[in-house]
This record gives C-alpha cells, sequence and structure tokens, in this order.
C-alpha cells in the first residue's frame, strides 16, 4: 500500500514530517536494478529516452517543445544561487543570483557551452530580460531558504538532480530535489514545486523517489520524500517504502510505454 | 524616507508573528461558502482575484481600459526590474522588452502592437512618468530586506471549486524571523480609493493562507498621485477580507 500525506506548508509541519520519517531506509539490489532495466529494454524505442516526475505527471503526453525563459530558468539559477547563499551566508540572494548570472555568462562568452544551453540563451537576451531572470531566481532561491532556514535538522543543497541511466535499455532517469536533510542514518529529500500540486502529485513524489534511491551509490532510498508547493501552502509526502519505489518505477515505465505509443501513432 | 524605508519602520517596533488566525480564517471561508454553495458544484471553479474585489469599471471606456492596464503590466516589469537593482534608462522600451521575454504573447500585446505611433508615444510618455515616480518614492531596495517581486499564490477552497489567486506587486522582510516582518506593497497606476484598500485587504488575506503566519503590513502605492497607503495586519482585518471574498463568491455564483 501507497502512502501520500498532505500537510500544511509551514516550518512546524515540515519539522514533523522529518521527525516522523520511518527509521529504516529500504535499499534497492542488483536484482531491482536487473528487473528495471529489463522492463525498460522491452519498451523498445529508436530514440533516447529521458524521464522525470513531470512526464509521470503528465502520464506520458508529448509535452509542448522546451525553450527557456524566466520561468524556466528560475529553478537551476536559484538553486545555484542557493548554494552560493549557504556556502556564505552573508552573501545576499540578490548578489548570489548576479553572481551565478555572470557566470553563466562567461562561460557563453568562453565557448565552452553548447547550443540551446541556458547559458547560451541568457548570452542572447536583452538586459531587461536578464533583468526579470535575476527577479525570478531571487523569488525561487528566497522561498527555498526561507524553508531551510526554518529546518531543525541539517540539511544540503544537492551539488544536482539525482540522474539515472538505466543499463542497455537507451534510458535516462532525472530525478529533482531542493534539499536532502540528514537525519541519523537516514535522509530526506524536499522538493520544491511551482503552481499548486494536481491530482499525479503523488505520483510525480514517487518517482523522484524511485530516481533518486536508483541514483544512490548503495540504492539506499531516502526514507521520506517531501514535495513543498509554497504558492499552494501546501505539503505533500511519500514515505520512503518498497511499496512507494514499485509504484514509481511501475508509473516510469508507463510512461515510457505511453510515449513509445504516442511516437507509433505519430509515424503510423 | 522613502516608501521602503516608511514601510518597514522601526524594527523594535514590530510585533511577534501572528500564526494563530489562518485556521480560523480558512474555517470562515469554507463555512461561508458551503453556506452559499451548499452541496452543489459549479460547472468551473469560482476564482477570485484582487481585481474582483476593485470597482468595475465604465463599460463604454474600453479603450481607455485597454490602456490602462496596458500601462499597468509594463509598470509591474519596471518594478521587476527594480526591485533586482537594475537601472531603467528607457522604461517603455526595457519594460516592453522584458514583459516579451517573460510572458510570450497574449492578447494585451497584440493591443501594443496593433497601436499606431501616436498612441505608441502617449503610452510612452505615461509610462515614463509613472516609472519616474515610483522609483523615486521606492528609492534603492537593499537586498537584505529580500525583495522579490509578482509573488504569486493560489488557494483552492471547498475542495477546489473556489480558487484564490493573487499576485503581489512587491514583497519584503521575512517570516522565518519569528516577529512579524513581511510587508505587502501594491503598486498601482489609478488613483487609490476604496476598492484598493479592499484589495490590500485580500493580498493580507491570501498570504496569511498560503503561508500560515500573517504578513506585519499590507499597502498600496500609487504612481498616479504618489499616495501611499499602509495597514498594519490584524484579525480583524483579515476576517473582513474573508467577508469581502465570500460576497464575490456569492455574486460569481449567482452569475453562473
Amino acid at each position: 500500500m501507497t502512502t501520500l500525506t498532505h500537510r500544511r506548508n509551514t516550518s512546524r509541519q515540515l519539522n514533523e514530517l522529518i521527525i516522523t520519517s520511518p527509521l529504516e531506509p529500504v535499499t534497492l539490489t542488483d536484482d531491482h536494478r536487473l528487473s528495471l532495466a529489463s522492463r525498460f529494454r522491452a519498451v523498445a524505442g529508436t530514440e533516447h529516452r529521458r524521464l522525470d516526475a513531470w512526464a509521470v505527471e503528465q502520464a506520458g503526453r508529448p509535452s509542448t517543445p522546451f525553450h527557456w525563459s524566466p520561468a524556466t530558468a528560475r529553478r537551476v539559477l536559484g538553486n545555484a544561487s542557493l548554494r552560493r547563499v549557504t556556502h556564505e551566508p552573508t552573501r545576499s540572494i540578490t548578489n548570489a543570483v548576479r553572481e551565478e548570472l555572470d557566470d553563466q555568462l562567461l562561460r557563453a562568452a568562453s565557448g565552452r557551452t553548447r547550443a540551446g544551453s541556458l547559458a547560451s540563451w541568457l548570452a542572447r537576451a536583452p538586459h531587461p530580460v536578464l533583468a526579470v531572470v535575476s527577479a525570478e531566481a531571487v523569488n525561487w532561491t528566497t522561498q527555498v531558504l526561507e524553508v531551510a532556514r526554518g529546518l531543525d535538522d541539517p540539511f544540503e543543497v544537492p551539488a544536482s538532480d539525482a540522474y539515472y541511466d538505466v543499463a542497455t535499455a537507451r534510458t535516462t532517469l532525472r530525478g529533482r530535489r531542493e534539499l536532502v536533510v540528514a537525519r541519523d542514518n537516514t535522509r530526506i529529500i524536499v522538493r520544491v514545486r511551482s503552481g499548486a500540486p494536481g491530482k499525479s502529485a503523488g505520483p510525480g513524489l514517487r518517482a523522484d523517489l524511485i530516481i533518486d534511491a536508483l541514483a544512490h551509490h548503495d540504492g539506499l532510498a531516502s526514507s521520506r520524500i517531501i514535495g513543498l508547493w509554497p504558492e499552494a501552502g501546501v505539503a505533500l509526502s511519500v514515505d520512503g517504502t518498497m511499496a512507494d519505489l514499485r509504484a514509481g518505477a511501475r508509473d516510469l515505465v508507463r510512461t515510457a510505454v505511453v510515449q513509445r505509443r504516442a511516437r507509433l501513432a505519430v509515424a503510423a | 524616507m522613502n516608501v521602503v524605508d516608511a514601510l518597514r519602520g522601526d524594527r523594535a517596533a514590530r510585533p511577534l508573528a501572528n500564526t494563530t488566525s489562518a485556521a480560523g480564517l480558512r474555517a470562515q471561508l469554507e463555512d461561508g461558502i458551503y453556506a452559499i454553495l451548499g452541496k452543489q458544484n459549479p460547472t468551473a471553479p469560482l476564482v477570485v482575484r484582487a481585481s474582483s474585489l476593485r470597482d468595475v469599471p465604465p463599460a463604454t471606456d474600453l479603450s481607455s481600459s485597454a490602456l490602462g492596464r496596458l500601462r499597468g503590466v509594463l509598470l509591474t516589469q519596471l518594478l521587476r526590474l527594480h526591485c533586482v537593482g537594475e537601472r531603467i534608462d528607457h522604461a517603455f522600451d526595457e519594460a516592453v522588452e522584458a514583459w516579451r521575454g517573460d510572458g510570450g504573447t497574449n492578447d494585451l500585446l497584440g493591443r501594443l502592437e496593433q497601436m499606431d505611433n501616436d498612441e505608441r508615444a502617449r503610452l510612452a510618455t505615461d509610462v515614463d512618468a509613472h516609472c519616474v515616480t515610483m522609483t523615486r518614492a521606492l528609492g534603492p531596495l537593499s537586498s537584505h530586506w529580500m525583495p522579490r517581486s509578482a509573488v504569486r499564490a493560489s488557494q483552492r477552497l471547498a475542495a477546489g471549486n473556489v480558487v484564490l489567486r493573487d499576485v503581489v506587486d512587491l514583497m519584503i522582510g521575512t517570516n522565518a524571523a519569528g516577529r512579524s516582518s513581511v510587508v505587502l506593497l501594491d503598486v498601482t497606476t489609478s488613483p487609490l480609493g476604496e476598492s484598493a484598500e479592499r484589495a490590500m485587504r485580500y493580498h493580507a488575506l491570501v498570504e496569511t493562507l498560503r503561508t500560515s503566519v500573517a504578513p506585519w503590513r499590507t499597502s498600496a502605492f500609487s504612481t498616479a498621485t504618489g499616495d501611499l497607503w499602509a495597514l498594519d495586519v490584524d484579525h480583524e482585518l483579515l476576517a473582513r477580507s474573508a467577508d469581502e471574498v465570500l460576497g464575490v463568491i456569492h455574486d460569481l455564483w449567482n452569475a453562473q
């Protein structure tokens, strides 16, 4: 049986969710990985597949082509700025965002970025758009920092999202995460989302949960994943139980199946 | 003293954060909505915005209404630029560029594209004047006040049958301090009136429901007159806003 808990997004409720997380973490074995890989291999495809919680929440429906905008850039820049602020707490959020933006522009100027990357888009964006990008990133960093400062337990801002390449299945899984809270021998993942949670928010969290466990070198699942929707003031959480991990894996495979069917329909 | 200094006031005089009102307000709204809707479900969720609480503009003056909205949208973009310390030299052009980069295309942007040179020049002069008033009044925003602009909120009530949506133009301060220090500022290009006061209360209500902590102050600044109105947020103000929201929901339900 899967789990899903609904709470208000307050420091007290968030700390309660962390304190009450399961103490015995689940570990994924090589058999689990092999089983998942064989299921993905069974869903043959001509292109490399990239799956994440968003694809699961959209039930594999094809989304509009991705393009950079202040809204799509805010998480990348915001989280990088958050790392700067947490490493040096005297640094202001606005300055951290500005430094991150400068770094991106420098990377683009040095020619070390590929076409279509955030840095190359920023390098071509006019000044007013860069300012709106900064404003969005400041909003993002502020809201995640407010969450982080309310935590009673030590936390870290991960250097990147969790990625897992499924062996010989031409599939990459991406699990997003904003904060990782350390508690005893376990860890709890905190994800921050825009907007309000929909009916598929639970499956989305389970997808992030299983991808994070697969990406862990020992297959150790986090004991709980907490999704925060600050705009809606809502916190949802899913426990790191084997049932939830299995459900997350099933949803990812189903999403791959739906995507393949959609591609076949287009090809026909 | 500029607007933000005036709003931030004396740090020592700030009260403890009000963390107890949110639950009662939510219950007041849920009970009130049940009294209006009963067990029926609207065909689409009833959406309440700050604009729902403002006065209805005269229906005959459609072009100036669209111009007013354009001016408001462009000034909001300029506020975002000012918030991150961007120097504004050509207010109109920079606002349009920021808007295009931010939101893509919409009807209002289409209206802007269709304007002839005279109309465009008039709007540009208007936006320039409002921008000068705004930037002079606000002054530089210190990054230590944690200013953020266009802060969105969305609250679902009555099992999703009612949605309260809001965008606060400028928010400063933080809830993490234990003391009440969040200030909300609504920047408008219209003169302030009774409806601006209702919008100020609405911003405070939605922020309280969103974070479960009442903000310290809610305020409105008019770039047309340079007036600043500020209200300290207490339970009475929030409960009054909840009543006003229920009034809007009643009207929306009857219109369905």
